[in-house]
């Protein structure tokens, strides 16, 4: 019995796209806590306006202690660590580590270790999401009024 | 890369993809119960036949999509009259073992088969030895179950029909069963599958759980992340680092 995994076929994104030298900036300090952002992810993954489907969440820990908490897409990910599948990969073109959907077995084990618990499941499908930096746009940042979260090239 | 001529259309392919690949990433349908794409082809199913021709070579004949590797030249007809034939044979034989399962009458309807020619086999579970179920078991490295016996008597079973000892509850043989054949439960902190009763590995703040606490432990080993990476749930971890964060940076 061979059990190794599908050839991945061609890379959908060969090319780093435009995008790529960005990074989404969080800024908790502007953060309103008005969860605008929750919202836009919401809708633009799942086309409905309900949080529980948003891969970003925001936090409000009393007055002016809010932040957005959202996938760090660390260089030694844990999820992808974990994941005995390889259903959790980094994309060439956004740098953002992206669930396989036809891959994915749900055995749930990302979820716990994500040390810092962005990795989800969609109530509405029962599917294991995360952010995926929207293929290199993220509409959170698009949304946000506040300019906690931006869409730019990091400052050193 | 190369093309192959699919259904009259002219599809880029790679080397060493499958006909099923390149016909789904052409958003071609092609019905499947027994292909997964965290694991190597099968062919158990027979449902994903094609004609191929083509290559030099006289005639058509059937193959499994799902396993064919794509070549230059080839010439793959999905919708032929022998290829819907053969699937609706297929799946006549199919609703006659599983005649309770929605996931194999769905695919029947589709092939416009409503009722098996065959008299149902309703004493069985809907069990369709597709082996997703033994194959994602051995490819997570725990082959805890297996299909055991032959011909009309296969099943998938565990060692001496007892609770297998390389089990680690994770639940992924439920999860891939494309027919809902191996019921998990969960209840009390504990899982219950294939006989045999996990504890769950809770959350140490909030005592929600995802996963068993052998699945916990064997996921740390395989993966060598420290065991505690898995203590909070993710509710609980984003709470506690964006207190952590807001400490640092307000």
């Amino acid at each position: 019995m061979t059990t190794t995994a599908l050839p991945l076929g061609p890379d959908p994104h060969p090319s780093a796209g435009p995008h790529a030298d960005r990074v989404l900036v969080v800024t908790p300090s502007r953060c309103s806590g008005c969860r605008t952002c929750e919202l836009a992810c919401a809708v633009a993954h799942g086309r409905q306006m309900m949080p529980a489907r948003s891969r970003v969440r925001a936090y409000s820990l009393g007055e002016k202690r809010n932040i957005p908490i959202m996938c760090l897409q660390c260089d030694s990910a844990a999820c992808a660590r974990v994941c005995p599948v390889e259903a959790l990969v980094r994309s060439a073109a956004t740098g953002a580590i992206e669930v396989i959907q036809d891959r994915c077995i749900r055995c749930l084990a990302c979820i716990p270790a994500c040390p810092f618990g962005n990795i989800t499941i969609d109530p509405s499908v029962s599917r294991v999401v995360k952010c995926d930096l929207c293929g290199g746009n993220p509409i959170c940042a698009q949304f946000c009024p506040t300019g906690t979260l931006v869409f730019d090239v990091p400052r050193r | 890369m190369f093309l192959i001529d699919m259904d009259g259309q002219r599809l880029e392919a790679a080397e060493g993809e499958t006909l099923l690949t390149v016909a789904r990433r052409a958003c071609i349908e092609i019905p499947t119960l027994c292909f997964h794409a965290a694991l190597s082809p099968h062919g158990a199913c027979r449902l994903c036949v094609v004609e191929v021709s083509g290559q030099d070579r006289p005639g058509s004949r059937l193959v499994t999509s799902c396993e064919y590797p794509a070549a230059p030249d080839l010439v793959v007809d999905t919708r032929s009259e022998k290829v819907l034939r053969a699937r609706r044979d297929v799946a006549d034989l199919l609703v006659a073992r599983a005649p309770r399962s929605s996931a194999v009458r769905r695919v029947a309807l589709s092939l416009g088969v409503e009722k098996t020619s065959f008299e149902p086999d309703t004493d069985r579970d809907n069990c369709i030895l597709c082996g997703l179920c033994t194959r994602i078991c051995a490819r997570l490295g725990h082959c805890a179950i297996t299909i055991m016996g032959r011909g009309s008597d296969a099943r998938v079973g565990t060692p001496l029909d007892g609770p297998p000892p390389g089990c680690v509850g994770c639940g992924s043989c439920a999860n891939v069963c494309p027919t809902d054949n191996i019921p998990v439960a969960e209840a009390g902190g504990k899982r219950t599958i294939w006989d045999r009763s996990f504890d769950l590995h809770r959350c140490t703040m909030c005592g929600r759980a995802y996963i068993t606490k052998e699945q916990m432990e064997y996921r740390a080993r395989a993966s060598g992340l420290d065991e505690g990476y898995f203590d909070l749930c993710d509710e609980c971890s984003r709470r506690s680092i964006a207190s952590k964060m807001l400490e640092h940076v307000l």
